[in-house]
């Protein structure tokens, strides 16, 4: 779980000596270092074509000179009547943006604990119930096919499924927050079952033993093991969805995507930056945010 | 009610408890129930027979274009696959792998000088070992606020999504990779920069401190001292980061270079969705196969 967590906490490598310190690093470093080297050459990339051209430099000039002038007022010289002021509407695609990823990331918590349930070994892999388990097959088979949804779910970007969806039905506020739910469901559900596997087993274990039904030392002993990890790793997703959310207002819906993207493409560069530090001031509180609940919640 | 009820109300009483949790977990609820309930979000027409025709069409015509109101024939299909992989889903593969490599070996180099700069443990006037000559107000300062200003624009730069960064940097750089490249990098530097920084500070001071008392330069400290040590967390973090590159060089392509992405949008634009599904397909494939590499190498890298 550690490593895919946003801040890991602990230490899980022991630092004592070891009998050829290095020897495998070398390698590893070497193999990243020739990977990269490929990847450069490749893409052909030169640093001289790091030096933008003169059409490029005219807007890096302006974009850059903006940056510490983000406008208050519209810069359109003829603005459609009854418009709310500028920062109101920042204010508003934020919020838009917020409820985009506060839907999305309910929708895919839940889908992601139910998922959970079934791929993570935890609920029967431990043998204390075993003589009630089911047939062995049958829960190979729901298991595979579990994990091999989830896998499913979670290699599609979020924006590949906006696009599928998109061709599907059409430009529905319901279909980014599906498209986002859906692969932040398979990440929620495998890091869920990770952590399920992890979790302390004493609760449910002592409960097993007093005689409690197999759900309810699911319910009662397990989970409330892995709740606060589970918490914690939710809210580094909301922060996630929060980006995605705004980026999808690249492809029409009215979070503070639609706006940069617009503002940039009619040159309101001092609008384009009120929208982009609306945005990294919402995805810092955000981060402050779930980086204290870890805090309070893992420790 | 008998002892075992006290001792049980004792005990329930005496739980760990936050009001911050507390409210960070209504407020989260609340928000959640406030999303959905918002009637934009239901649009008037989502059930509509409009709508459904949509879906209909689509479904029928995700199926691969020469098998389209035939029988299901395996040849035919895998023709068909080889020849939208010849045509440009290798070059989209490789082009898309090495996007990800690019920025993410880019983004990690840089991110070790940057962690040195925002690691408080390393960055002070006095690191690991007491000065014998203390610092003085301005020397704090000076480091205080360097360490304040690379957190801060290490801040910055990843709360800005890739897709973002690419968007503007295309608008300078002109349709060349370099812009996705370096909008992936900037992101992650942000992330890995961080990560990093937080991995120093945890190190064990005491090796550390060993070395600066025989007086090594913190660029000695950094080279012989904290590089080996913190390696091996480094390049799990290096990994970690690595699966969501490719996962985001997928998409970046959108914007106008030659990866999986442009080939998608190109496909959408042409109406073309069975080669879009495709696409997509092998977009995920790619995925899990960074998945597994990146599992394997970090499996490693803990074993080591």
């Amino acid at each position: 779980m550690a490593a895919d967590a946003s801040t890991p906490s602990g230490r899980e490598l022991d630092t004592e000596p070891r009998h050829n310190p290095g020897g495998q690093r070398s390698v590893v470093l070497l193999s990243i270092a020739a990977a990269g080297l490929w990847a450069f050459v490749t893409l052909g990339l030169d640093p001289r074509d790091l030096v933008p051209g003169a059409g490029g430099l005219t807007v890096a000039r302006e974009l850059f000179g903006h940056a510490l002038a983000p406008a208050w007022t519209y810069e359109s010289p003829d603005l459609p009547p009854g418009i709310r002021p500028l920062p109101i509407q920042a204010l508003a695609a934020a919020w838009h943006t917020v409820t985009l990823a506060a839907a999305a990331t309910g929708l895919s918590v839940a889908v992601g604990l139910l998922l959970a349930c079934a791929a993570s070994t935890a609920p029967w892999s431990e043998d204390p119930w075993a003589h009630r388990r089911a047939s062995g097959w049958i829960r190979a088979l729901v298991f595979g096919c579990v994990r091999l949804l989830i896998a499913g779910m979670r290699s599609v970007h979020e924006l590949l499924w906006a696009v599928l969806l998109l061709a599907a039905v059409g430009l529905e506020p319901l279909s980014a927050v599906v498209a986002i739910a859906i692969p932040h469901g398979g990440i929620l559900a495998k890091i869920f079952a990770e952590i399920l596997d992890e979790a302390p087993r004493d609760a449910a274990l002592a409960l097993h033993a007093a005689g409690a039904s197999p759900s309810r030392v699911f319910l009662f002993g397990l989970l409330p093991r892995a709740l606060p990890d589970m918490c914690a790793y939710a809210a580094y997703r909301f922060e996630c969805a929060l980006r995605s959310s705004a980026v999808l207002g690249f492809f029409g819906f009215p979070t503070l995507g639609f706006f940069i993207a617009a503002s940039f493409e009619n040159l309101y560069y001092g609008e384009l930056w009120t929208y982009l530090y609306t945005l990294c001031a919402l995805v810092a509180l955000a981060d402050a945010w779930s980086g204290a609940l870890r805090r309070r919640l893992v420790g | 009610m008998t002892d075992q009820d006290r001792e049980i109300a004792r005990l329930h009483r005496r739980r760990p408890r936050s009001a911050f949790v507390r409210w960070s977990a209504a407020g989260s609820l609340g928000l959640v129930a406030v999303a959905w309930a918002d009637p934009a979000l239901w649009g008037a027409e989502i059930l509509s027979p409009r709508r459904l025709e949509n879906l209909r069409r689509f479904l029928g015509e995700i199926v691969p274009y020469p098998l389209q109101g035939q029988h299901f024939d395996g040849a035919v299909a895998f023709r068909w696959a080889m020849d939208i992989l010849r045509d440009k889903g290798w070059e989209a593969l490789e082009v898309t792998l090495a996007l990800s490599v690019a920025a993410i070996v880019l983004a990690a180099g840089t991110a070790l000088v940057l962690a040195l700069a925002a690691a408080r443990t390393l960055a002070n006037p006095e690191p690991y070992v007491p000065s014998p000559r203390p610092a003085g107000p301005v020397a704090r300062w000076w480091w205080r606020s360097g360490v304040t200003g690379s957190r801060a624009a290490l801040i910055v730069i990843r709360s800005l999504p890739e897709y973002v960064w690419a968007f503007l940097l295309l608008a300078i750089l002109g349709p060349s990779p370099w812009a996705i490249v370096l909008a992936l990098a900037l992101h992650n530097l942000g992330i890995l920069g961080r990560l990093n920084a937080e991995v120093i500070e945890d190190l064990d001071p005491q090796p550390l401190a060993a070395l600066r008392g025989l007086g090594a330069s913190r660029t000695q400290l950094a080279v012989t001292g904290i590089f080996p040590l913190a390696l091996p967390r480094f390049l799990l973090y290096f990994f970690y980061r690595w699966e969501t590159c490719v996962r985001e060089a997928t998409v970046l392509g959108m914007l106008g270079v030659s990866s999986l992405g442009y080939w998608i949008v190109d496909a959408r634009a042409r109406n073309h969705y069975d080669t879009l599904v495709f696409l997509v397909l092998l977009g995920a494939v790619l995925v899990l196969l960074g998945d597994i590499v990146s599992a394997v190498a970090r499996a490693m890298i803990r074993r080591s």
